[in-house]
């Protein structure tokens, strides 16, 4: 991380306040394109206007029964919404376990940002909200 | 933040473009850097924010659309400006047929009454039979047994009686709509009753002239809803009387099926007025009607109407204000002039010919209607209306078409089909108006294109006239071509079609059938005029013309400069029956020196004449009546004298005269129509032939 700086620079979704300027925060670099990364996994088909076919249908696959199966296809979503729609991104390792107690998955994400050859890791914790 | 320099596009309409606009302002920044990737959270702010920019800027076009008669696209916007150009977009209009109605079995002098609204069926016409209504109450009086309405105008419509009460504080605007869109305003009848119970009432009409009005007007105004149904509002007490509180308005109109019903005749009353059984004649079938009027319509006429300011002064005025009638009758073609671009002039007049819609010529209380109402009220004091009927000129296409066989699967009789086609659609879309010009090179090169497999083709016309001869009145008719007639040659002639009848002048009781007219194939004449091919020289008198021939009584005179050269020959009497003619010039009496001049003669050739004939028992050409009109070959008109049949052998008792052309370019002018006659089968003849290898 520390020999890339401040080559992406995106806007806090959270609209927090730097606390010095008062400005709206930013994100920078890893950060920025992790929290990319999250979006694009939780943007459903449709949910942009015009762009019917950016974001992923895993928002649907929790729906469905929790099968080895479903592993799969949730993990080759996740592949095909990054490799379409991030092209900072290049995929290291994804792997996706479900968690029956709680009726969701663990997602462990691994991946090198640019040419950085430091992998970067994400988990979430993919649960079905209603 | 973006520089000062950075420009943003305003114009685009589209999603991606607004938002690649964006793009292209945050590129001059570096503050957030990641606008371009999809998952980024400055990506989803740009997509809002396009979302919210396209969505305000369609909305805004759409608007900006609608502000103007131009670009509007909605019925409601476009009449709602036409109403500020104080124009009523024309309602549909039902077709009207006329009949007689005959009463039988009353006694003499009893007075009989057609209420209104009295039903007539049609029999069925392309598979429908139509309702159709009278529109005025009518009397007739018996007697001998029968009582006769005459010439009873029939409305297609279904009538309906729609009633509204008036309170000042539930309707202040004191309007009121008619719930049906295809109401034929022209047939409002609209009575005000001062309280429900009252039988007295009065009568409103519609009006659009605001400048005549007072408090006293008993006057409704009329317009067109943004949901295509009518309303008619009224007075203020200012412009046109105030409805009383309390008062009921009853409106009367027919519900129409536009021109759907054009063409229905033979109709039959429903029930029997009174106890007296009845009879219908039908006079005419049913003519005109048409749709409502259609967005570009109102677009193209709303603005000339406001031009036009209720005055006819122009030829345009004219033009606009008729079509803009309230009779419920609309025009495929108007044409207007003055009267002194006729020949001979006639001053103060100012003629206008129509073609109905569907039809092809108005009644005469249509006309009548159409000065009092339409024309008089608005033209200037000085100019005279005169209404012409249209002068229809008939087109016969004779069509022979070569076509590969190798190139296509169409049998002969598709492609014949679609060559049938073309000529109906170059017809319609260049014939049928006035001021028109028929070409018929422009029909053959349409007709090579209209499929790929056609090598060539040929078109001959025959122009035609159509008419209706008195059958009890011999006459004289003059039928304008407009164009150039060939004299005759072998079956090229003037002839006239179906056969006629006439009573035989050695044995009146007697009638001949099978009679036709015909062109006289030879036509011979006298000399036209003479000219000099060589002038000669040396003659001090005039020398003295003689003209030799077949023909007699042609008689002519020279004339010479001082040099002794003949100038010219004057024609004194131009003879008769002359085929061929030669000069010969010699030297006047006491002319010594004269010599050598020479003249060629031109013989008559403008005019021919047209005679009866009909074949007899024995199938021998008889001619019955060798001199029974003239043609004009040069001016194109054709004159029967005397044309008395007392049969046309023809349902219709029509009459076609068919004459060949000599140019196969034909313009109409002034009242005169080129058109194909659609009901004629033998309008268009074609012949196809394949071409063998």
């Amino acid at each position: 991380m520390a020999n890339i700086t401040n080559v992406y620079s995106d806007i806090d979704l959270t609209f927090s306040r730097q606390p010095i300027t008062g400005d709206v925060s930013l994100v920078l670099d890893n950060r920025a394109v992790i929290s990319s990364v999250r979006n694009l996994l939780q943007t459903n088909f449709y949910d942009r206007p015009w762009q019917p076919s950016l974001g992923s249908n895993v928002n649907a696959l929790l729906f469905e029964n929790i099968t080895p199966l479903m592993e799969t296809t949730i993990e080759q979503e996740i592949r095909n919404v990054i490799n379409n729609f991030e092209p900072r991104v290049k995929i290291d390792k994804i792997n996706v376990s479900a968690n029956t107690q709680e009726d969701g998955y663990n997602i462990t994400l691994q991946f090198f940002i640019g040419n950085n050859t430091q992998a970067t890791q994400i988990s979430v914790f993919l649960e079905r909200t209603r | 933040m973006a520089g000062a320099n950075s420009n943003i596009q305003v114009t685009d309409l589209d999603f991606t473009s607004i938002k690649t606009n964006f793009v292209k302002f945050l590129q001059s920044q570096d503050t957030f850097k990641d606008y371009n990737f999809s998952g980024s959270a400055l990506s989803t702010l740009l997509d809002v924010l396009t979302y919210n920019t396209q969505y305000n800027a369609y909305y805004l076009n759409m608007v900006a659309n609608e502000m103007f008669l131009d670009s509007a696209l909605l019925r409601s916007s476009i009449v709602s400006h036409a109403k500020l150009l104080d124009y009523v977009p024309k309602s549909v209009s039902s077709p009207v047929a006329k009949v007689n109605v005959i009463a039988r079995g009353g006694a003499n002098n009893t007075t009989l009454t057609l209420p209104r609204y009295s039903t007539f069926v049609s029999k069925a016409s392309k598979g429908q039979s139509y309702t159709f209504v009278n529109t005025d109450t009518l009397n007739a009086t018996f007697y001998n047994n029968t009582a006769t309405f005459n010439d009873v105008t029939l409305k297609q419509g279904t009538p309906t009686t729609l009633t509204f009460n008036y309170s000042s504080t539930g309707n202040p605007s004191a309007s009121f709509e008619l719930p049906n869109t295809n109401t034929d305003t022209s047939t409002l009848l609209v009575e005000v009753y001062p309280n429900p119970s009252s039988s007295a009432f009065d009568v409103y009409t519609p009006t659009t002239n605001f400048l005549t009005l007072n408090g006293n007007s008993l006057v409704y105004f009329l317009e067109e809803t943004a949901t295509e149904t009518y309303r008619i509002s009224f007075g203020d007490g200012i412009l046109g009387k105030k409805l009383t509180d309390g008062s009921r308005i009853v409106v009367y109109c027919l519900i129409s099926k536009g021109s759907d019903a054009a063409g229905a005749n033979n109709f039959v009353l429903t029930s029997n007025i009174g106890n007296y059984s009845t009879s219908t004649i039908s006079l005419l079938a049913a003519e005109g009607g048409g749709p409502k009027e259609s967005i570009a319509s109102i677009k193209y006429q709303a603005p000339k109407s406001y031009s036009a300011q209720n005055r006819a002064v122009t030829k345009q005025d004219y033009i606009t204000l008729i079509q803009q009638n309230n009779l419920g009758v609309t025009f495929d073609a108007v044409n207007v002039w003055g009267g002194e671009e006729n020949d001979p002039p006639v001053y103060g007049q100012v003629f206008i010919a129509l073609k109905p819609s569907g039809g092809y010529t108005l009644t005469e209380i249509q006309k009548q209607k159409l000065i009092q109402n339409v024309i008089k009220p608005i033209s200037v004091m000085t100019v005279e209306p005169t209404l012409v009927d249209p002068d229809y000129t008939y087109i016969q296409f004779n069509s022979n078409v070569l076509y590969d066989p190798n190139k296509t699967n169409l049998t002969a009789a598709q492609i014949q089909n679609i060559v049938s086609n073309t000529i109906n659609k170059f017809a319609q879309s260049t014939l049928n108006t006035f001021n028109s010009t028929f070409s018929s090179s422009d029909l053959t090169t349409e007709i090579s294109k209209a499929d790929p497999s056609i090598i060539t083709n040929e078109l001959s016309i025959r122009v035609q006239k159509k008419f209706y001869p008195n059958l009890t009145t011999p006459t004289t008719y003059n039928f304008y071509f407009g164009v150039p007639l060939q004299r005759s040659t072998f079956l090229s002639g003037v002839t006239t079609a179906p056969a006629l009848q006439f009573r035989n002048p050695v044995n009146l009781l007697e009638n001949i059938d099978g009679i036709y007219v015909e062109e006289v194939p030879v036509t011979s004449g006298g000399i036209e005029s003479i000219s000099v091919i060589n002038p000669g020289f040396g003659y001090s008198i005039a020398p003295v013309v003689t003209i030799l021939g077949d023909g007699t009584g042609a008689t002519a005179e020279a004339f010479i400069n001082t040099k002794g050269n003949i100038t010219s020959i004057n024609v004194l009497n131009s003879g008769i029956n002359y085929t061929s003619a030669l000069v010969s010039i010699s030297a006047a009496a006491g002319d010594t020196t004269g010599q050598n001049g020479g003249a060629t003669v031109s013989l008559q050739g403008q005019y021919g004449t047209l005679r009866t004939y009909y074949n007899n028992n024995q199938d021998a050409k008889t001619i019955f009546n060798t001199n029974v009109g003239t043609i004009d070959y040069v001016n194109g008109i054709i004159k029967l004298s005397g044309f008395g049949p007392i049969q046309v052998d023809n349902p219709l008792g029509q009459l076609t005269i068919s004459a060949t052309p000599t140019s196969t370019i034909i313009s109409s002018s002034y009242n005169r129509i080129v058109t194909l006659d659609p009901f004629d089968p033998n309008a268009i003849n074609i012949t196809v032939t394949a071409k063998t290898t």
